[in-house]
């Protein structure tokens, strides 16, 4: 797949490169700055709350329910605004949804008035491209996430995990900078989500952007980061940052198994029993 | 427990029907019942009048009906052709109809989508729904003139109402997350309310075009009832005053006929608009 995120404007970078002269340059994205946020003044759900998401990377969020999990998704994608900080994309201020930042929802939010490629297309009527390259890039992209076959179909004649593969391949197919995630496979059963993990990781290589993933799931949360965030109960204080080394490519059943991975989710349940 | 096989064939020998077989033969029923019961209300009716049970001032016989019609397409209704009588109802209900659709449509997207616009009229729509069109007609003869005005206008009114406030619950019943994702993929408000809001919005339109539709037909009816010597209203009016009962039951089946017809037909176009409700 020809796909390279265009970065169309120069993201702050955090650390340049290390001792060895190799270019590990760990850009910085998206980033809060001591947000707070609430529905009410006097009741934070939130509050001083840092968190900076390097280019590329895969990071889930975890926590109880109620932690703020999807408050912090929604104020990356702009549907929230900080009552106090800053929540900057590319070193600009977040002021409003941008198709830079792409959601996928939990309830798939299809257009159930559209075919499966009249939704997967739906992104590219806001931008310039050749029709050739956006009938490519649907047609690359429905392949990918095995939607052959279902095209000319309308979301009522799909699955659950069918429905849900037509709203990641709808939001990964413009390329945004960023895509986030809230539990978007919290709806499906356990074959189906195990199927969608495999090929979001798939979609994770060949698109280069950076997935802010939320969930429940330890199980889930290992075998997609790269990073996971967990946070407190306590006005969404970050409680622990952990990074997960499994061997690569990240997608084999290997990875759900492996002595690595069931250190990882011990660990992690350790750290959620904790945190209560 | 073995299922007993049949030798022929190697088939399992079926105790019961399948839940397939089962449910056509169900809707098969359904459709006998639904045929049976006016076919029999048909037959008490047309034995009960020829025998003179019931009097025929209070109830005609069905084939006493018929000859009327039958009659009235021959020499007309009040010396104009029943022909001329139909397509004149028909054009005030269609043409108020169609107006009061375009009227009722605009405000509904309006008030569903601004919600300045909503609180502007919230009152006045709140205050009119709850009163019978109905009881406006004398006002409207006053103000329009007891013409054709006046009639289509009662009609309008009517049906304009109640497509109006269902595109507004309509537009307002749009998922907020369609609309946030039509946004996060790059849509200005203009792409969202044509490809999302007026979509979704798409099925209580029809369905308040539907009921604006019959309610249009009932005030046809009385709408005619006051004025005017064309429409099949004053064919009903008419043969009320003379009890020309059967003329009346004419009347009366005609407006059912087409009100059924034309409610048959848009219900033929929503489905095909509206495909996507499964």
């Amino acid at each position: 797949m020809v796909v390279h995120m265009s970065q169309s404007s120069a993201p702050a970078s955090v650390s340049s490169l290390d001792q060895h002269g190799q270019a590990e340059t760990a850009q910085e994205i998206v980033s809060l700055d001591a947000v707070s946020f609430g529905y009410s003044r006097k009741r934070l759900v939130l509050q001083d709350l840092n968190l900076s998401i390097q280019q590329g990377e895969f990071l889930t969020l975890l926590g109880p329910s109620g932690c703020g999990k999807s408050t912090i998704l929604n104020l990356i994608a702009g549907f929230y605004k900080p009552l106090a900080g800053l929540v900057t994309h590319g070193g600009e201020e977040v002021k409003g949804p941008s198709a830079r930042r792409g959601v996928v929802f939990q309830s798939n939010a299809l257009f159930d008035w559209m075919t499966v490629e009249q939704n997967i297309g739906f992104g590219f009527r806001f931008q310039s491209l050749s029709k050739y390259e956006k009938r490519q890039r649907v047609d690359t992209i429905i392949g990918l996430v095995g939607l052959r076959g279902n095209e000319r179909k309308y979301p009522y004649q799909l699955s659950g995990g069918m429905r849900q593969r037509v709203a990641v391949a709808r939001s990964m197919v413009v390329q945004p900078e960023i895509l986030l995630m809230d539990e978007p496979f919290a709806a499906v059963d356990v074959q189906t989500r195990e199927g969608l993990q495999e090929e979001l990781l798939k979609l994770h290589e060949q698109v280069a952007g950076a997935i802010l993933f939320v969930t429940h799931s330890i199980e889930e949360a290992v075998f997609l980061s790269d990073r996971i965030v967990i946070l407190d109960r306590n006005l969404g204080g970050i409680a622990h940052d952990i990074k997960i080394h499994l061997p690569d490519p990240r997608y084999t059943a290997m990875n759900r198994v492996s002595d690595a991975f069931n250190q990882y989710r011990t660990d992690l349940y350790l750290k959620m029993k904790a945190i209560g | 427990m073995q299922l007993k096989v049949s030798k022929q064939d190697g088939v399992p020998a079926f105790k019961v029907q399948d839940l397939q077989t089962q449910a056509l033969r169900e809707k098969a029923v359904l459709f006998c019942v639904a045929i049976a019961i006016p076919a029999i209300i048909l037959i008490l009716w047309e034995t009960t009048t020829r025998m003179g049970w019931i009097d025929e001032l209070f109830l005609p016989s069905l084939s006493g009906i018929v000859t009327e019609f039958l009659a009235m397409t021959r020499k007309g209704y009040a010396g104009t052709p029943v022909l001329t009588h139909v397509i004149g109802s028909l054009r005030r209900v269609f043409t108020a109809f169609g107006i009061g659709t375009i009227v009722g449509l605009l405000l509904g997207l309006l008030m569903g989508y601004y919600k300045y616009v909503r609180a502007a009229f919230y009152v006045v729509t709140e205050i009119l729904r709850p009163i019978p069109p109905l009881a406006f007609i004398t006002l409207f003869i006053l103000w329009f003139g007891i013409g054709e005005v006046s009639k289509i206008l009662i009609i309008l009114y009517a049906g304009a109402l109640i497509v109006m406030l269902n595109t507004m619950a309509g537009v307002q019943s749009c998922p907020k997350d369609k609309i946030l994702a039509a946004r996060t993929l790059g849509a200005n408000d203009l792409a969202i309310f044509l490809y999302v809001i007026l979509p979704a919005a798409l099925h209580r339109i029809f369905t308040g075009m539907r009921v604006a539709l019959s309610v249009d037909f009932g005030i046809l009816v009385a709408a005619e009832l006051l004025a005017g010597d064309i429409g099949i209203g004053y064919i009903i009016q008419d043969a009320s005053v003379f009890f020309n009962v059967e003329a009346l039951f004419v009347g009366i089946l005609m407006i059912g006929f087409f009100g059924v017809l034309s409610d048959f037909l848009l219900r033929v176009i929503a489905s095909k608009v509206v495909h996507w409700q499964g």
